[in-house]
């Protein structure tokens, strides 16, 4: 009987011939893993300190800060001191450090870099957004509270996931973006649809999707109650790894026979703008059936619309043109490579000559930590959640879009059809 | 941590959030402001959301009882914390968020996936859970069971957590290499 890519992995990783979903395994993995400071002391790390041992192996221990941004809230100064005094005891070599300036958001830089390999686990211990790595074909997955015992041993316990396949077929139509597919994926799923789940995404809409596409999709998982989510490698792929690192990988493939708890099939020609409204995740609506709410804040950004193809999508929008004078838009791009090919192409200028804020690559507004909301403000929002007090005072309202809904309510200081724009 | 538990069930509906009904996100940014998050810190606020005395009201070694997708949302550890901190023994439900199950064996805290739980316990039932054997007994007679955690999970939860089982061995090891090294008596 066939495997999935997930079950695939997770047998190499644990060194079982395979593994049965349901079933607990112990796993390790070639790939290094990123801590970051706003959370590596939450996570343990300092325990490793307390009890005067030392980390499995420093080399493979990479630290990226990637949500504080210039903040000069939440700790970050402390934080910071704390993590550096951490790597000196620990050893972590310098080139494993990657300080404000030099960096982005954490899941973002781990894929620039290749850190996830097609055919192995990859851990963090960042956030549960890792999920972006599987488009490389890697099971990637947060390490939460474990995070501080991963990096004493080089080892975490994992249960097998089922596998929920999703075909996604069709051309989506202008002013729609892959964000719309996991949203719209979302909304048909409910947030337990896929608990504990694999989400393996393919199709032919897959296929043809670049990668930035395939890592925004990717990011989005754990709304449905999935795990993670994974693609199986491809000639595209390939390309990418090879083109960003030297190191030796082997992919891993679903068969032909796997078996999947469930197989649901999407056609996207006729998607629309989606967007999430607060207080709840998982209540998906068309843009149309917001249009019209008014709003006063906007951002760009978080690491499931801060590449490249995003930054173009809202200059598209917002080039030669100004945000309306009650609007705070925010556009973070995702990290320094990212933010020096959008100066490169003149996005940053657009941005800024349409009044936007422009910070340097972090998660930032997305958790409240850069350009907060206050009472009574109401954000229209690329970031990943939109619970309240996520973005600041409890008592602002959050919407979720995509980045061109973003830039086009920013522009008239409401919710509006962004295709009207395109 | 024994491996039979006894306790009262708490029964809950719906989806809980582990930064909404399980413990409010924002709560517990405030709470970080003054010190580091205790487990006792965050049980005094558990499901206050969905019930406000619900810490008030619960015995150590309670279980909670709820339906699918438990501890939904972000790998955020306060909410098992949370549980924990409030007393309760263990979680028993139809199915778990992947990182609250994972999150709540690494803090010591069982999270049991026991499809047909939330039909055959009522809000107030006696239930005694056998994690070697894999049962769950509603002292009103109605016998649930589930594959027991192997070895290895269970010894995490045996010694209260991950960090207790880690440090439990970086000691062994650490007392074995002094003696190894004191002189033998001759």
């Amino acid at each position: 009987m066939g495997k999935t890519i997930a079950e695939k992995i997770l047998a190499r990783a644990s060194g079982h011939r395979d593994v049965v979903p349901g079933t607990y395994v112990e796993v390790t993995t070639p790939c290094p893993t990123v801590i970051a400071p706003h959370s590596a002391m939450d996570k343990g790390a300092g325990l490793i300190q307390e009890w005067g041992t030392t980390v499995f192996d420093p080399t493979r221990i990479k630290i990226v800060d990637g949500h504080y941004g210039a903040t000069a809230s939440h700790d970050a100064a402390e934080n910071r001191r704390v993590m550096r005094e951490w790597t000196h005891v620990m050893k972590i070599p310098a080139e494993n450090i990657y300080d404000l300036g030099r960096q982005g958001i954490e899941n973002m830089v781990a894929v620039e870099h290749c850190w996830p390999l097609p055919g192995e686990c990859y851990f963090q211990g960042v956030n549960g957004h890792i999920s972006t790595a599987g488009a490389l074909g890697a099971f990637a997955s947060a390490l939460s509270y474990a995070t501080a015992a991963y990096l004493l041993t080089g080892k975490t316990w994992v249960k097998v996931p089922r596998s929920l396949k999703i075909i996604v077929r069709g051309e989506l139509p202008a002013g729609t973006c892959p964000r719309d597919v996991s949203e719209h994926v979302l909304g048909l799923l409910g947030p337990s649809g896929a608990v504990g789940m694999m989400l393996e995404w393919t199709g032919p809409y897959i296929d043809r999707l670049d990668m930035d596409g395939r890592f925004s999709i990717c990011s989005q998982a754990l709304f449905t109650g999935a795990w993670t989510a994974i693609m199986n490698p491809d000639a595209k792929t390939i390309e990418y790894v090879k083109a960003h690192t030297t190191a030796p990988f082997e992919p891993l493939k679903s068969d032909p026979d796997a078996e999947y708890a469930r197989v649901v099939d999407v056609d996207v020609s006729h998607l629309e703008p989606q967007m999430v409204p607060p207080p709840k995740r998982h209540v998906v609506r068309s843009v149309r059936e917001l249009e019209g709410v008014p709003i006063n804040r906007g951002f760009i950004g978080s690491d499931a619309n801060a590449w490249i193809s995003d930054l173009r999508l809202a200059a598209r929008i917002l080039r030669g043109r100004k945000i309306s004078r009650d609007v705070i838009l925010n556009v973070t791009p995702g990290t320094v490579t990212i933010l020096k090919q959008a100066l490169d192409e003149g996005l940053i200028r657009a941005f800024v000559d349409a009044e936007c804020v422009v910070p340097t690559p972090n998660e930032g507004m997305e958790w409240g930590a850069n350009t907060p909301l206050a009472r009574g403000d109401v954000c229209i929002a690329t970031g990943q959640t939109n619970y309240p007090g996520r973005m600041g005072s409890n008592d602002a309202e959050i919407y979720l879009a995509n980045p061109a809904t973003v830039a086009a309510s920013c522009l008239e200081g409401k919710i509006v059809d962004p295709r009207k724009y395109l | 941590m024994p491996r039979r538990l006894r306790g009262k069930a708490w029964v809950f509906r719906g989806i809980l959030d582990v930064d909404w009904e399980i413990c409010p996100y924002s709560l517990v940014r405030d709470l970080k402001r003054k010190g580091p998050l205790t487990y006792e810190g965050l049980g005094r606020y558990c499901m206050t959301n969905v019930d406000p005395v619900f810490p008030q009201k619960v015995q150590k070694g309670d279980f909670i009882v709820a339906e699918e997708n438990m501890g939904y949302g972000h790998d955020h550890d306060h909410a098992c914390m949370s549980i924990r901190g409030a007393g309760v023994g263990a979680v028993l439900c139809e199915s778990a968020a992947p990182y609250f199950l994972r999150n709540s064996i690494d803090h010591g805290l069982p999270v049991l996936e026991i499809p047909g739980i939330s039909a055959t316990v009522r809000q107030g039932d006696e239930l005694e859970v056998d994690l070697e054997q894999g049962t769950v007994t509603n002292l009103t007679g109605a016998v649930l069971t589930f594959s027991p955690f192997p070895d290895f999970i269970l010894e995490i939860l045996d010694a209260g957590g991950l960090y207790p089982l880690h440090k439990q061995r970086l000691d062994a090891a650490r007392d074995r290499h002094a003696r190894n090294r004191r002189p033998t008596t001759a």
